[in-house]
């Protein structure tokens, strides 16, 4: 649930992802294989029905998952690219997808605009004074609600004070101050 | 495109509804089962009358086919009920509660609401509570800073209600605090 409340991209949960997968795959072939056995009781039929629901409830959760991901990477395409660092945090495939989107869109900004314009307005990473750079990037000091899981070490707020969280408390600060608490799972977005 | 703008700023209630079902409810199975593995864990063995505890989609799901009783939480009564809402309405401070209490009441009173005892009662209560804490939440608004804002014992469903506006105003802060220092 982090990735939904962050402004910013988070490392990728690859290896809980594939546990999960997993796990919907093996509960999935049970249950198949127990549907086609005619000799089973009603009561296990009724098993089969609650595993299902379940499997449905985690497909769920994964598809919410990754479709922010897939919109986030999307949306910051070419800001992802340009920062290894941000870049490092996406599995493979999906950077695979971030760079194809990313060719795709400076195709098409090319082709429609960026061509009939003198040369030296052609790119899309100049930075001229005073404008907001062209490629989006994530907004780090957008507020977010967080939920510490166990006290914090204190983190320093942007009017010099500092905070210190203890377990179970909840408030709402801007993204950047308590990043490095989320990336070290000792808080949650809520 | 790939997450729908609706849903893009804030989680929907139906969500938090989702999350707030892995929650462990006890209840008197009327059915008996084995012991199952589920992904997330193993549930069982039902033996009625032993009480069991399962996730709360297990139990809701269990309860539609009448195949057994919610326990209600022990904070989901009207004694407690109502000593938290005196509690919120002398003291200025949000009263202590479970994280996702809202959804799981909801839950527990569309389902199994005559496995409650008075549920019409409970759910004014819930209410008032709600509205009580409502104002609050309103009046945390005036104490708004652009550093950090703190919500002791705030629930998923009120911040998810507050979520866009305190997040809009917030912002809005920030940039007023940083553009004297940043600007040309």
């Amino acid at each position: 649930m982090n990735e939904r409340h962050a402004p910013d991209i988070l490392p990728a949960q690859e290896e809980l992802l594939s546990r999960l997968l997993d796990h919907i795959r093996s509960q999935s072939d049970t249950v198949l294989t127990l549907r086609a056995d005619p000799s089973s009781s009603e009561e296990e039929h009724f098993r089969i029905m609650l595993a299902q629901t379940e499997v449905e409830r985690v497909k769920f959760i994964v598809r919410s998952y990754l479709r922010t991901r897939l919109y986030k990477i999307e949306k910051y395409a070419r800001y992802i690219l340009t920062n290894p660092g941000v870049s490092s945090r996406i599995s493979e495939s999906e950077t695979a997808h971030a760079r194809r989107f990313a060719r795709l869109t400076d195709q098409h900004f090319f082709s429609s605009v960026l061509q009939s314009l003198p040369d030296t307005q052609q790119t899309l990473d100049d930075n001229p004074p005073f404008v907001p750079p062209i490629v989006t990037e994530p907004d780090k000091s957008r507020p977010v609600f967080v939920h510490a899981i166990q006290n914090c070490p204190p983190v320093r707020l942007p009017d010099g004070t500092a905070l210190e969280m203890t377990k179970g408390h909840i408030s709402l600060t801007p993204f950047s101050i308590v990043e490095q608490l989320i990336a070290r799972g000792e808080a949650e977005l809520v | 495109m790939a997450l729908p703008v609706s849903i893009r700023a804030s989680v929907t209630p139906l969500e938090l509804e989702l999350i707030a079902s892995e929650t462990l409810v006890d209840i008197v199975p009327l059915i008996s089962m084995e012991k199952t593995a589920f992904i997330s864990g193993a549930y069982g063995p039902l033996r009625p009358p032993v009480k069991s505890r399962i996730p709360l989609w297990m139990a809701t799901n269990l309860k539609l086919k009448k195949k057994c009783h919610i326990v209600p939480p022990d904070w989901l009564n009207i004694e407690f009920l109502q000593e938290r809402l005196t509690h919120e309405t002398s003291y200025p401070a949000f009263s202590d509660l479970p994280f996702r209490f809202a959804e799981i009441a909801k839950v527990i009173l569309d389902v199994a609401s005559d496995d409650l005892q008075n549920p019409d009662k409970i759910r004014s209560l819930l209410k008032d509570l709600r509205e009580a804490r409502q104002a609050k939440s309103r009046e945390g608004l005036q104490k708004l800073d652009h550093s950090e804002l703190s919500l002791p014992n705030l629930c998923s469903m009120e911040i998810n209600e507050i979520r866009p506006f305190f997040i809009q105003a917030m912002s809005v802060l920030t940039k007023l605090v940083r553009e004297p220092t940043a600007g040309p």
